[in-house]
């Protein structure tokens, strides 16, 4: 079932927590609302829980409009940050609480709750209570039980911030194949963009109540719209630039110490905007490359990092970039060292500011 | 707001309020208008042109000064030796806060009795050797009794205290340079002193509002309690004067004592402070003995009244005179088989007072904490203002609202039952309050997004995790509601006796063998549920 969201605006007392908010998620799609915390991202899922009373605006599951459909009756599967397991009730009991509502009993509904155990790899621990279990196994006894009552639509609150690492990417694998299984769709929320840009169709990174891009991950990560986009999602340096001139698809900024060729969506020249550079896109080498511009540098810092060395460079005029580097070498330059920082005009875009 | 009017919430929440303003408002307000109503001279006037009810007023705040620092200065010290100390039978002292929840006052003041009576044991085992004590009626016997039964309660708001003060304190004023025992008293007591002014204001307002021990104890000497009881017998119920005024200044005096409490709470914000507790340390040789010593001679004082009603049950006597050391089942088969009434009573009042007090609280709870409207936090207010009011001023309240007019309770089992929930509720209350807070919003969450509509969740989810606690509020409100004496003797009629009037009315006819015998069968009733609860379904009653 496609999700419609239009116009919607929540507030809190005086507060508007999310203004006026339209937002198509498409049958099947695993949506990511991304976000730091404070940005309206749960308030938005609970509000299509319906847990959260709209103010104004209307939400349609295909459509039916269940703006004012109590969450009960909306037929959806969450599942919770603290999972919320009954701690009366076995795991078992757990998963079939949601069948019995819907006043399904007997052999087909315990065949059912087998079937979604077994799915999570839970099978054999039906008759253990929630307080018997692991974190990583609560958590599969809750996805069982939001997903045995086939919901119209799979709704979840960070469902993987109480796990730890190693964990984390085994659950989010378990998550992304059930929800393709099973076809559903699905408004994932987190504020952890490594498990946003992993397992979704689409994101919606948002900020202060609104949605501020809307995109594939690849979009997201590699088109950022705006400079807040840029930052939250991976890292950035963001540089202030002037716009000189535009030369067919790539334009000319200056940053100051510098000048340099870039994509962009800036055409007047003169206008102000933000340059940025994903320090894994940049190449520090010792002498200028001839394959791509260049600007002279000088390693301020140097971080080793195991699998990579981060360095601060200073480009002159106080204006500084973090560069990564990986590969064979990455930890060969010093703090001091003079060296050519290479910048592909493909990696380097231009936003308005 | 609209949306919240729709709620069943909101007119549950409607329901509750009307029920607690009429059974706890309306008898409350009737209270303090009745004092200026009535035939004749007012209240008020009275109460300060007679002598009697003066010095009911100057003895009773003064008694409840002296108990107070008897308690304290008995409660503070075990406390600390307790919490900081490993000691011979130290395990004994824990016995302390279940003493007190299973012996009833009247069958405390009993004890005393027949212990330090006219003809009390030990009275007589003194007389041999020549040896006279003062008589135990009057301030002697109030004093002791009641230092005795209520120091426990600063004993136990203190230990907490201690046990959670934070021993990092104690160190860095160590390290700074100040020594151990000074440290202490610098840094420790300032931060436990809220905790243990708190518990002697409560000890004060028990004092105050004390009838049973105060009626049997106080002989001639007036006492606010017991003058509320002797105008209230004296008036009945169609002129109200008297008895209003007097519980009146009940009234007055525990709500200063609120204030005061408030104020001392507000000023002691830094206690919430929590951190490591320091560790007990090992109390050898001689102030180790010194130390066992008196603790065990508090924790047997405390148990002697269990002692003597056991023997008493069993003893042999004709009318008032006992023959200790020839012993008969003939005080026990009276209980059970010639006059089984109160027995029956006290089983039937309380646990239907037990039932609908524990649903009620269970629900009023949760609306309180899960689904706070504009009407909850009157409801919050008006269920906790039983805990200020003694037994004889509700009972006064009662009487005075609830005889005849649209809503006749007088003379009925109803008033008793009545009587029973609103002393006990707040226990309840607080219980589920407490439990409601640790239960996420999300469990009823999600199972309202599985598809089970609010009310039907709150029963499914809601209420089994809450079990645990119910239960635990329902031993604490049938111990509580089998023991009451102070509310109910005022509002019984011919016939509907419960255990402790019974046992309160044997003792006023010096009959105490019989007297024994109830008593025994009622810790008894207070004592089984307790420990099936603790043992059979591992239910924490003392948390």
């Amino acid at each position: 079932m496609g999700i419609d969201i239009r116009n919607l605006t929540v507030t809190y007392g005086a507060e508007k927590v999310i203004s006026d908010l339209s937002l198509t998620i498409p049958q099947g799609c695993f949506f990511t609302l991304l976000g730091p915390s404070g940005c309206g991202k749960t308030t938005l899922l609970r509000t299509i829980a319906g847990f959260v009373q709209a103010s104004g605006g209307s939400l349609n599951f295909d459509a039916t409009d269940v703006t004012r459909l109590p969450p009960h009756k909306r037929n959806i599967g969450m599942v919770f940050q603290d999972y919320a397991l009954f701690p009366d009730k076995t795991v078992a009991q757990n998963v079939a609480y949601g069948l019995r509502a819907r006043y399904e009993k007997g052999p087909a509904a315990d065949r059912k709750v087998a079937e979604a155990l077994d799915r999570v790899g839970l099978g054999h621990l039906g008759k253990r209570h929630p307080a018997a279990l692991s974190g990583g196994q609560r958590q599969r006894v809750a996805l069982a039980r939001a997903l045995v009552i086939k919901p119209a639509v799979l709704l979840m609150d960070e469902p993987l911030s109480n796990l730890d690492a190693k964990l984390r990417i085994q659950i989010r694998e378990t998550i992304s194949e059930l929800q393709r299984e099973a076809n559903i769709t699905t408004v994932f929320v987190t504020h952890d963009q490594e498990e946003a840009l992993s397992m979704s169709d689409l994101i919606g990174v948002m900020n202060k109540g609104a949605v501020e891009q809307l995109g594939t991950p690849q979009d997201i990560y590699g088109r950022p719209r705006t400079s807040y986009v840029a930052d939250f999602v991976g890292s950035a340096n963001r540089l202030d630039v002037t716009l000189e001139h535009t030369d067919g698809s790539l334009l000319r900024a200056n940053l100051g110490p510098a000048t340099i060729l870039a994509t962009g969506t800036l055409a007047q020249a003169a206008q102000r905007g933000v340059l940025i550079l994903r320090p894994e896109d940049l190449k520090i080498s010792a002498a200028p490359r001839s394959d791509m511009q260049s600007l002279p540098a000088e390693v301020r810092r140097r971080q080793y990092l195991g699998s990579k060395t981060s360095y601060r460079l200073s480009l002159g005029n106080n204006v500084e970039v973090i560069a990564e580097l990986h590969g064979p070498g990455h930890d060969g330059f010093a703090a001091g060292d003079r060296v050519s920082l290479g910048i592909d005009p493909a990696i380097a875009r231009v936003i308005s500011a | 707001m609209s949306r919240s009017i729709r709620s069943p919430w909101f007119w549950l929440s409607a329901a509750a309020l009307s029920l607690l303003a009429l059974f706890v408002l309306y008898p409350l307000v009737n209270i303090l208008t009745a004092s200026f109503l009535g035939d004749g001279p007012s209240g008020w006037e009275r109460f300060f042109t007679t002598a009697k009810y003066r010095d009911a007023l100057v003895n009773t705040l003064l008694l409840a000064s002296v108990v107070t620092v008897i308690c304290t200065l008995i409660g503070v010290p075990l406390a600390y030796v307790t919490a900081r100390y490993a000691f011979r039978g130290k395990a004994l002292i824990a016995l302390l806060p279940l003493i007190t929840l299973v012996i009833p006052e009247v069958i405390a003041a009993q004890t005393w009795l027949m212990m330090l009576g006219n003809n009390g044991l030990i009275t007589k085992f003194l007389r041999e050797f020549g040896i006279r004590l003062p008589s135990f009626y009057g301030w002697f016997g109030l004093i002791t009794s009641m230092s005795f039964i209520y120091y426990t309660y600063v004993y136990i708001g203190t230990v907490a205290a201690i046990r959670k003060f934070d021993v990092q304190l104690e160190e860095a004023a160590q390290s700074l340079g100040t020594a151990p025992s000074k440290s202490r008293i610098q840094v420790m007591v300032p931060v436990i002193m809220p905790t243990i002014l708190a518990s002697a204001l409560l000890v004060f307002t028990m004092v105050v509002g004390n009838f049973a021990i105060s009626s049997i104890l106080a002989q001639r000497l007036p006492l606010l309690s017991v003058a509320t009881y002797q105008a209230a017998v004296a008036e009945g119920s169609t002129n109200i004067t008297m008895q209003s005024t007097l519980a009146s200044v009940s009234v007055l005096i525990v709500m200063a004592v609120l204030f005061l409490n408030r104020w001392v709470v507000s000023r002691g914000r830094f206690e919430i402070v929590q951190g490591r507790g320091a560790p007990p340390q090992p109390l050898v040789g001689m102030s180790g003995a010194l130390v066992a010593i008196s603790a065990g001679l508090a924790v047997v004082i405390s148990l002697l009244p269990l002692v003597t009603i056991v023997l008493g049950a069993f003893t042999q006597s004709v009318g008032p005179v006992m023959h200790w050391g020839q012993w008969t089942t003939d005080n026990l088969s009276r209980v059970f088989i010639t006059a089984p009434g109160p027995l029956v009573n006290s089983l039937l009042y309380a646990g239907i007072a037990t039932l609908i007090s524990i649903c009620f609280s269970a629900l009023v709870s949760y609306l309180v904490v899960k689904k706070p409207n504009i009407l909850t936090p009157w409801v919050d207010y008006i269920s906790a203002i039983p805990l200020a009011l003694s037994g004889t001023v509700l009972g006064v309240g009662l009487l005075a609202s609830f005889n005849g007019g649209w809503l006749s309770l007088t003379g009925t089992s109803t008033i008793i039952v009545l009587a029973y929930i609103i002393r006990r509720m707040p226990f309840g209350m607080r219980n589920s309050q407490a439990t409601l807070h640790n239960i996420p919003n999300s469990f009823e969450e999600a199972s309202i997004s599985l598809g089970v509509p609010p009310v039907a969740t709150f029963f499914k989810v809601v209420l089994p995790v809450m079990m645990p606690a119910v239960a635990s509020a329902a031993i604490l409100t049938w111990t509580t509601s089998v023991a009451e004496l102070s509310a109910s003797i005022l509002v019984y009629s011919g016939g509907r006796e419960t255990l402790p009037i019974q046992v309160y009315r044997l003792i006023d006819s010096g009959l105490m063998a019989y007297a024994s015998a109830y008593g025994v069968v009622l810790i008894a009733v207070i004592l089984i549920p307790i420990i099936i609860a603790t043992k059979v379904f591992r239910i924490e009653v003392l948390s």
